[in-house]
């Protein structure tokens, strides 16, 4: 058998066993944000100096809305694996909502959408209309 | 003396030691995988070694134009092989701390720093695209004109890239003071892979982190801020095509809108996160800023 083509079978044998032991052993991550402090702490570590104002987390946990106390700056955290993924909202944003349900929609390559469920939905959209395009 | 390629014959190696980390982690908790990060890391392994064979020509090539102008003809022996890998390392080095702080190097780099996990399936989480990172190029031609072969070149190089596998662990804690003071070990290696502000653009080297003490580059790591990995701005997807060309892509777009020819140089030159009217954040600011936040957070006496 030709080596490049046996070092190929190799590679793609070994990557199979790894995923499936990989799997086998942990699984996919399933991570939420029970509550806000999750996010907050994700921002803290992102952002030397933040604080957490106010906040609302999706009530399916995967997402959340956070306000910056020092300028009012407003964060989504989003769940992406087992870990926060966090983004800065800025002027561009789209924005639909239907109900307690919040539709953002970003100009970001590996971040297009995010669908949030919120009790105070009417609320973040008054507060992010100057941020929608 | 005939030449071979570490990094082929390293394989078997590096399957047996991921499954060996994986078991280790789940029985100690050392350290975390996930399912979806590790199979994206391992498909843009796998990607960018076939990628990188179809373009292996275009460093050959270059290599080869600029082969007649080398100073000495160096043949193969042990000094010479030795004297190769220590250059090469420091070669490395110096490309490496480009790749973190030049946007268009970056824009290929960032895909092995856009895990939040750090083990050593995140090694082999590699670029697709280096053949766009053309300025990388130039990192080569030093050991070609000095007369180094360019099988020796590829083999050294080889040689360190299997020593950077096994330091992407959190399994290892560290190794006694004088293996610190002059390897690259796992610990500060997570230090070069964190996001935390204090580790940010830091210890840069492949094999030997002497050359980040000896240019101002080293940061220790520390108890009290333990690493979290990533990329300022992490990326939300596992989809290996769009973590390959995510950082091309926002290049892209700023150079499309760039709107002088100063601003298209900056954004190509630049360091990642500059910004023509400085609303986005680089390494500098963002480590300005926590070194504001701390003066004020412990004021001095």
């Amino acid at each position: 058998m030709n080596g490049q083509v046996l070092q190929l079978l190799i590679s793609v044998g070994g990557i199979a066993v790894m995923v499936a032991i990989c799997w086998a052993l942990f699984g996919r991550a399933l991570g939420s944000l029970p509550s806000a402090d999750v996010a907050a702490a994700a921002l803290a570590r992102d952002i030397p100096g933040f604080q957490t104002g106010v906040a609302a987390v999706s009530r399916d946990g995967r997402a959340a809305l956070i306000e910056d106390a020092r300028d009012g700056a407003i964060y989504l955290a989003i769940i992406r694996g087992g870990d926060v993924v966090t983004r800065k909202l800025s002027r561009g944003l789209g924005l639909v909502r239907s109900g307690d349900r919040l539709e953002l929609r970003l100009k970001d390559f590996t971040l297009r959408k995010a669908d949030l469920d919120l009790a105070d939905a009417p609320a973040w959209e008054t507060k992010l209309k100057g941020l929608a395009a | 003396m005939k030449p071979f390629d570490p990094v082929t014959l390293a394989v078997p190696a590096f399957i047996v030691l991921v499954i060996a980390e994986m078991l280790f982690v789940r029985f100690t908790g050392r350290g975390r995988f996930e399912v979806r990060d590790t199979t994206t890391s391992l498909l843009m392994g796998f990607g960018s070694t076939i990628i990188g064979a179809i373009f292996a020509f275009v460093f050959v090539g270059f290599a080869r134009l600029i082969q007649p102008y080398a100073l000495f003809h160096i043949g193969w022996s042990i000094p010479a092989v030795v004297i190769c890998f220590l250059l090469d390392d420091m070669r490395y080095y110096w490309w490496h701390r480009a790749s973190h702080r030049v946007r268009w190097l970056w824009a290929d780099h960032v895909n092995h720093h856009s895990s939040q996990h750090y083990n050593l399936s995140t090694a082999l989480r590699q670029p697709w695209f280096g053949v766009l990172a053309l300025p990388g190029l130039l990192f080569l031609a030093p050991l070609v004109l000095i007369g180094f072969p360019l099988e020796m070149i590829a083999f050294v190089h080889g040689l360190n890239l299997v020593y950077q596998f096994w330091i992407h662990t959190e399994t290892i804690n560290r190794f006694p003071r004088w293996v610190e003071a002059v390897m690259n070990t796992p610990s500060h290696h997570r230090v070069h892979h964190a996001t935390n502000a204090r580790y940010l653009d830091a210890n840069y080297a492949g094999v030997l982190i002497v050359w980040d003490r000896m240019f101002g580059s080293f940061v220790e790591e520390t108890a009290e801020d333990p690493p979290h990995y990533g990329i300022v701005g992490n990326i939300a997807s596992f989809n290996p095509l769009k973590v390959a060309s995510h950082g091309w892509v926002a290049l892209a777009k700023d150079l499309a809108t760039s709107k002088s020819p100063r601003e298209f140089a900056l954004y190509l030159l630049g360091p990642p996160g500059w910004s023509p009217d400085g609303s986005r954040d680089t390494s500098d600011t963002i480590k300005a800023r926590w070194a504001e936040f701390r003066a004020a957070q412990s004021p001095a006496e």
